[in-house]
């Protein structure tokens, strides 16, 4: 694929504990194409989040990507110098965050949190950066733009804060925009337009978007492709209608099944079993094994290679 | 601003139960009389300097006298300078000011390098080094480190002044010895105060802006690790307008400290009353002034 923008091969993470180091990234590999928008699926512990801080290079401080490779265009960002790093981020690749509340810094306007990047990456001026400024919030759908530059975080409700943190992202036209579970913190209506505001705005831009969330209606809603993360790992990865169509893992039925059906009367609402292995205590074999419903013991004995069914449907399961 | 004005209308009352209270203790510590006649005098000599005085007055006319004087700027006379207890307060406040002020630049100079320092290198030797030296700073008592000072770098080396008011260089040592055990305190608050925030969503966002560590640091947090930090200096600021008798003894600084505690001692009632209600005054302005810089820090601070 030389379309790619993005390609992480092999990526592991882990974490320096008290206990020594727990890796909670385990040898992701996945790319994202150039006006494509990648969703990356799984439950809270999958290391989906992890695995998008670690493409920014902002892990924790005690975090750090110890194993694979990370390429953006031509660069291999795992060897990149720190500045050269803070060039990139900000201006070519670009995040937004689930918690619009807290993702602002509440002693500042939005107006200077806005101009600081278009003055740090473009050298503007204060004036031009106002002024663009207020045309990126005009653009996300802010009315009154240019009020709002003066205003401070908390004046705003979650979901302009949300708008606001699209338009800082997208402020300097980034290639790729990393959006981390976008719509969680917000109320169902805002939800929906915020999704609606991603794909015009995508749609406009040309721009790559990897959305990062565990809510497969936002999924069906925005992604060209999808992979679902487990444990540290890719477990499928399908474009949007095959993965509807014809899921493969077991893991990702069960999440199909979690989606409560209208027309279905049900007594109980469907969940998967058991909660994600601790990542300092995985299970031998394939991790799914203990919540699996189809698995048996040969599941215990070898840990299931990532396999192309098709050519760009890939699961990782002994057992379909 | 109109919750300013409001502020200052409400530490009337304030200011009036702190003349009450003291007012009644220096009153029922001992009798003032005895200790202003020598002991060879007579009961009836006693007897009349208490009438003269007026403590022979039922307490609550004594003190509805001494309100009315209070309001006219008049606190009485010092027994023992035999001067207005007012003046005496006044030529000892500029004293204290300035060493408060100077203690309080110290203070902030030693301790926001360092508490940020040792916040972001948190856990590394530089951070046990800082936090370490935090706690021996806390637990210095003042006249030693105060001597300490004057041993070295007076006496050994002769950079300042051993004692005195006068000189800028008089002023280095006291405000030093002051100034460490506030910046011992304001270093470890600063520092956790910044660790805090470092782990905030919106550093994550900084960051994710391709933002220098310098900025996010020095501006994105500190901002706000400094609303806290901002209580912890005016409560000590109103400590340094009262509290520093053992430092103002150290260095001979004669400053309002030393004298209130020479008053209390000699029941030298005007001028105590006249000290604690100045005090109360500075206390208060310092505590209304920390209100307004939270203002100024933080938006989403209102008040109305």
């Amino acid at each position: 694929m030389n379309n790619s923008l993005l390609k992480v091969e092999n990526l592991k993470v882990r974490f320096k504990t008290e206990d020594g180091y727990v890796s909670t990234v385990n040898g992701v590999t996945f790319d994202v194409e150039k006006g494509e928008t990648l969703a990356i699926v799984g439950e809270s512990g999958s290391g989906k989040s992890v695995t998008s801080l670690a493409l920014m290079g902002i892990l924790p401080a005690n975090g750090e990507v110890y194993e694979g490779d990370i390429h953006f265009e031509d660069k291999d960002l795992r060897n990149l110098s720190k500045k050269q790093y803070r060039e990139l981020r900000g201006q070519e690749i670009a995040m937004i965050f689930q918690e619009p509340m807290t993702a602002l810094n509440p002693v500042f306007t939005i107006g200077y949190q806005l101009r600081e990047t278009l003055i740090l990456h473009y050298k503007m001026s204060k004036e031009q950066a106002q002024k663009k400024g207020i045309e990126m919030l005009e653009t996300v759908g802010i009315p009154d733009a240019e009020k709002v530059m003066g205003r401070f975080p908390h004046q705003l409700s979650g979901g302009m804060r949300q708008r606001v943190m699209i338009a800082m992202a997208l402020s300097c036209n980034p290639k790729l925009l990393i959006a981390d579970e976008p719509t969680t913190a917000l109320d169902v209506t805002i939800q929906a337009q915020i999704l609606t505001l991603l794909r015009n705005l995508k749609e406009k831009s040309n721009t790559s978007i990897m959305i990062i969330t565990h809510d497969l209606g936002v999924v069906a809603e925005l992604a060209d492709r999808v992979i679902v993360m487990y444990a540290g790992e890719v477990v499928e990865e399908a474009p949007i209608y095959e993965l509807f169509e014809n899921p493969l893992h077991p893991y990702t039925k069960g999440l199909m099944a979690s989606i409560p059906k209208i027309h279905d009367v049900v007594d109980e609402l469907y969940s998967i079993e058991g909660t994600v292995p601790n990542p300092a205590d995985m299970p031998t074999g394939c991790k799914f094994f203990p919540r699996c419903p189809i698995g048996d013991i040969e599941c215990t004995k070898i840990h299931p290679p990532l396999e192309y069914v098709s050519e760009n449907h890939a699961k990782r399961c002994i057992k379909v | 601003m109109k919750y300013f004005l409001k502020s200052l209308v409400k530490t009337i009352p304030v200011l009036l139960l702190i003349t009450l209270i003291v007012f009644l203790l220096v009153r029922v510590t001992g009798d003032p009389v005895s200790l202003m006649l020598p002991e060879t005098a007579t009961e009836a000599e006693r007897d009349s300097l208490r009438e003269a005085m007026g403590f022979n007055d039922p307490l609550p006319i004594q003190y509805l006298n001494y309100l009315r004087d209070l309001v006219t700027g008049d606190f009485g006379d010092s027994f023992r300078y035999n001067t207005d207890a007012l003046n005496l307060i006044l030529e000892r406040l500029p004293a204290t000011l300035e060493l408060a002020i100077a203690s309080m630049i110290v203070a902030i100079i030693i301790s926001v390098p360092l508490g940020i320092l040792s916040a972001v290198k948190r856990n590394s030797f530089l951070d046990l080094f800082i936090t370490g030296g935090a706690v021996l700073g806390k637990a210095m008592p003042s006249f030693w480190l105060g001597i300490m000072l004057i041993l070295l770098l007076s006496v050994t080396f002769q950079f300042f002044p051993v004692s005195g008011r006068g000189t800028l260089g008089h002023l280095v040592l006291p405000a030093i010895t002051l100034g460490t055990g506030i910046a011992a305190e304001m270093t470890r608050l600063i520092r956790s105060s910044m660790l805090e925030i470092l782990g905030q969503d919106f550093i994550r966002t900084a960051r994710s802006k391709g933002l220098g560590e310098a900025i996010i640091v020095n501006k994105h947090a500190f901002r706000n690790a400094l609303i806290p930090v901002v209580t912890i200096m005016a409560l000590q600021t109103s400590t340094l307008i009262g509290g520093t008798l053992i430092t103002e003894t150290v260095f001979a600084w004669p400053g309002l400290g030393q004298l209130l505690v020479q008053s209390v001692n000699l029941r030298d009632m005007a001028v105590v009353q006249a000290a604690t209600f100045i005090i109360a005054i500075f206390v208060i302005l310092s505590n209304l002034f920390a209100d307004l810089v939270y203002r100024l820090l933080d938006p989403r601070i209102k008040y109305d």
